[in-house]
């Protein structure tokens, strides 16, 4: 990797300046602004006197229940990660490596097509699907419905790392003796590691923050953070509480995923 | 040896299975004629007759479709070079601009669209198709700079080196040895890109202004005021279209990949 | 890039943050729209109530030539914050009884001019004189449509017709009830069967163990008469709390065996009343609208067309034939007596309740 100097700066900049000044003027500024908004007493709309609190995030802290919301999405973002893994690993596993051919194509458009349906309607689809076995408005519903909408994620990016090696590494390994299991887990598997951590990511995230699926698949039992952060801007308009918590998923999840990363960075280090 | 293989399809097969239950729901109940979704079932094109007439739905159709389009066209442009820029240079900062990603993927989106909407109206952004794309964009950029980026990071960098060492130039080693390489990560961030542009609900919702909608803010609506099967319709009639699409692609792009 | 961050200064987030607002605005932002067609209003409302009927719209439109454009709001909260932030550019706004004070309050709507209504001396004079849609002596709301939220059963399986609000906590309807994930209707139904006053409960902690005490008879919560429609023919639950106007449409249009009641104990009443936005572009325009709403041919035809909530227009309600379900639910006078209508709320009460439905949901998910 090329280390910055004068030659390099401008490519650097060149090369990141269009997507990063476009999420600057799109996201970054408007979420500062929310960010202020969180430590404002009333919502900014209200015409009152402008002052300053930290109550919104004591609430958090004082209140249980935004806390025990927040562990349950973190969980569950976990749940649906790792089954998606579980899941989508093996099938990318077997159209990179085991499929040839048109086949390969076919199927792999066929695992991209679900992706492009209407995730409500999808979602309603399954509650048709669940409700005669008497699954529905139950914590597996949600924990099926959500891995079904992330699963394309999981297996789209581990099927792009697992496809980009090389056929010939392969080979060379077994011609010196490795076998199988072995092979995976210290050639094909730390290889496409990469992939592995960009669909865990792209789907932890979000899931943390889901409450469309588990409201509609769960009923009662579909409790989460993004349910209260709902209800702070449709009922009661406290928006400064509403951006509060949505900030305190944020660093929930930045730090999670901090924490995870150098773990995994060494075992890919290795190659 | 053969067992692991004939699992591993096996296992496809079932994933394929699993994935595609509630879209043949789907797709079979936009022909059932109980405006209620109950069975038994009876085959009806009543709801396709429907659709027909419904201007706006089809409008709403469109507008996504467009839109989506232009936001994979940018997002996947401006992503891969960003990705390009972290997979190549060691720089300060480097670290931040990856944090910077997770805001637009972690912040709820009715927290992000309520933002933007008060932003944008702040810097004299009118609402409307425009205003939109510059949200969705934001959106997705996200999502292609970490699957380039992963495909990037599983890259044989060995070849980009053997070929510089063999003579070619940096343009050169690019086309002919990076861009290839490369295509199917760029490939996959574009697919990302356009369903989430496609599926984009609260961010179009706060970004439209009236007379204009797309898909996904339309069954919204359907969702409170009345959901009846023509919603399947129209998803039907988009997933045959995207598939042709995706078929037609492929004839000129090996999906698969090559070699 | 840090040009910008430096303009951002305390003020001029206030200031521009305060200029703003959630959703669509119909037409604001149209660059040529500076000046406002005569010929035109745009009504702000809920989706499908009533006043986007498209017969209905054509109908004003061929009696006056004015040309009705709508954007709608999907909570209170939005429907102010659409008024706050987007000044001229809304005529006639719908206000709920309990937010039309909030309104007014704030002067994002103004007096209405009721010699330009003909129909309003025929109004119910409860509804119609209410302070709710008063302000100063002035009427600041014209009442178009009351309702009730109370119980709605399952005939086939209620037998005889359940008369208690009891009924969703006995432990034989287990699974089979519904409520909706509305935080004020929730705790005005814990304040109701506790016996206390649904605006202002003396006693909270009281509501939310009766409220948790719901956990084994919860089947589901819905939030949209659609999913109730659904959910109720699907057979997911027997029993539910339930918006009068729409137990009428479910029987009427989806032929479901909706039984209605108001339990001994007392329902959830109100009203709503079509306001005129402040700086209305066009204020006549508005008027005429109103007044075409609480016209009796307009709720006849919407009421038996569709379902409607009763009328503010007693004149209007006494046209409906006498099977029409809509007119029996709401000509129970003794129902009536039992209801408490819906008052205005403080933000903390809000919040309050707010926070206590989040509770009660947190431990019906556990």
């Amino acid at each position: 990797m090329a280390v910055a100097d004068r030659r390099n700066r401008g490519a650097i900049l060149a090369l990141t300046g269009p997507a990063y000044l476009w999420l600057t003027a799109t996201i970054f500024l408007p979420l500062s602004a929310m960010l202020y908004c969180s430590f404002l007493a009333k919502s900014p709309l209200v015409p009152a006197p402008v002052s300053y609190t930290l109550r919104h995030y004591e609430a958090f802290v004082d209140k249980s229940v935004y806390q025990q919301l927040m562990l349950w999405s973190l969980q569950m973002g976990a749940i649906v990660t790792i089954c998606c893994l579980v899941i989508g690993y093996p099938a990318a596993l077997a159209l990179a490596k085991v499929i040839k051919g048109r086949w390969r194509e076919a199927m792999f458009l066929m695992v991209v097509l679900p992706f492009w349906s209407n995730a409500l309607v999808r979602t309603f689809s399954w509650t048709l699907v669940l409700r005669p076995f008497d699954l529905l408005y139950s914590y597996p519903a949600v924990i099926v419905g959500l891995v079904h909408s992330y699963l394309p994620y999981m297996i789209l990016t581990c099927y792009i790392s697992l496809q980009a090696i090389d056929d010939s590494v392969i080979e060379a390994a077994r011609s010196l003796g490795a076998r199988s299991g072995a092979l995976f887990r210290r050639v094909v598997f730390p290889m496409s590691l990469p992939g592995v951590l960009a669909g865990s990511a792209l789907i932890f995230v979000p899931a943390v923050g889901s409450f469309m699926e588990p409201r509609i698949l769960g009923g009662a039992k579909g409790a989460t953070l993004g349910m209260a952060v709902e209800d702070q801007f449709t009922v009661t308009a406290n928006w400064p509480f509403g951006a509060a918590l949505s900030f305190l998923m944020l660093g929930a999840v930045l730090l999670i995923c901090l924490a995870v990363y150098p773990a995994a960075r060494k075992r890919m280090e290795g190659l | 040896m053969k067992l692991g293989p004939a699992l591993l399809t096996a296992h496809l097969w079932l994933v394929l299975a699993f994935l595609y239950v509630p879209i043949v729901v789907m797709v079979v109940l936009g022909f059932n004629a109980s405006p209620l979704y109950a069975l038994p079932f009876q085959f009806d094109l009543v709801w396709y007759r429907e659709l027909v007439g419904n201007a706006k739905l089809i409008d709403a159709g469109i507008h996504s479709v467009g839109i989506a389009i232009v936001n994979t066209i940018i997002a996947t442009t401006f992503g891969t070079m960003a990705a390009l820029a972290f997979a190549r240079y060691q720089f300060r900062g480097k670290t931040i601009l990856q944090l910077l990603l997770f805001p637009p993927v972690a912040i709820p989106w009715l927290v992000i669209g309520t933002a933007m909407l008060v932003f944008f109206y702040w810097i004299d952004i009118k609402r409307g198709l425009f205003a939109i794309l510059l949200g969705h964009v934001a959106l997705s950029l996200p999502y292609v700079i970490v699957v380039v980026g992963a495909r990037l990071a599983t890259f044989p960098r060995a070849v980009e080196e053997a070929a510089a060492t063999l003579g070619a130039t940096p343009f050169q080693t690019f086309r002919r040895v990076t861009a290839p390489l490369l295509a199917p990560g760029v490939i996959g961030g574009a697919l990302f890109a356009f369903a989430v542009s496609f599926d984009q609900f609260v961010i179009s919702y706060f970004l439209a202004p009236p007379g204009v909608t797309t898909l996904p803010v339309e069954i919204y609506g359907a969702i409170r005021k009345g959901f009846t099967p023509e919603i399947n319709a129209i998803s039907t009639i988009i997933i045959v279209v995207s598939m042709g699409a995706l078929l037609l692609t492929a004839r000129f792009y090996r999906f698969g990949g090559e070699r | 890039m840090s040009k910008t961050n430096s303009r951002i200064t305390r003020r001029r987030f206030v200031a521009g943050a305060g200029a703003i607002g959630l959703g669509a605005a119909t037409g604001v932002l149209a660059a040529p729209r500076i000046v406002r067609a005569e010929g035109k209003i745009t009504v702000l409302n809920w989706q499908g109530y009533g006043t986007d009927e498209a017969w209905a719209v054509e109908a004003f439109k061929k009696a006056t030539g004015i040309e009705v454009v709508h954007d709608y709001f999907n909570s209170e909260p939005e429907m102010i914050t659409k008024l706050r932030t987007n000044p001229g550019a809304y005529d006639v706004v719908l206000t709920n009884s309990a937010w039309n004070g909030v309104a007014s309050g704030e002067e994002l709507i103004q007096a209405i001019d009721t010699s330009q209504i003909k129909h309003f001396a025929d109004l119910n004079p409860s509804l119609r004189d209410s302070a709710l849609l008063a302000k100063d002596g002035k009427v600041y709301g014209v009442s178009w449509v009351w309702g009730m939220t109370a119980i709605a059963y399952n005939t086939e399986k209620f037998n005889p017709a359940p008369d208690s609000v009891e009924v969703l906590w006995d432990a034989k309807n287990a699974k089979r009830v519904s409520v909706r994930d509305d935080a004020v209707e929730a705790v005005s139904y814990g304040a109701i069967a506790t016996g206390q006053d649904m605006n202002h409960p003396k006693d909270i902690e009281k509501v939310k163990a009766k409220l948790l005490e719901l956990k084994p008879q919860i089947a589901t919560l819905w939030s949209s008469e659609d999913e109730w429609n659904k959910l109720f023919q699907s057979g997911t639950f027997d029993v539910s709390v339930y918006w009068s106007g729409s137990a009428a449409r479910s029987k009427t249009n989806y032929k479901l065996p909706v039984g209605y009641m108001v339990p001994k104990e007392g329902g959830i009443g109100w009203f709503d009343g079509l306001a005129v936005a402040s700086n209305a572009p066009n204020n006549s325009g508005a008027h005429e609208f109103i007044n075409y709403m609480v016209d009796p041919t307009f709720y006849v035809e919407w009421a038996t067309k569709v379902g409607a909530p009763a009328s503010a227009n007693p004149k209007a309600n006494d046209q409906l034939p006498a099977e029409d379900v809509g007119r029996q639910i709401h000509s129970d006078q003794a129902a009536i007596k039992r209801l408490q209508f819906m008052a205005p709320l403080t933000d903390e009460e809000r919040q309050t309740f707010s926070d206590l439905w989040t509770e009660v949901k947190a431990e019906f998910a556990k």
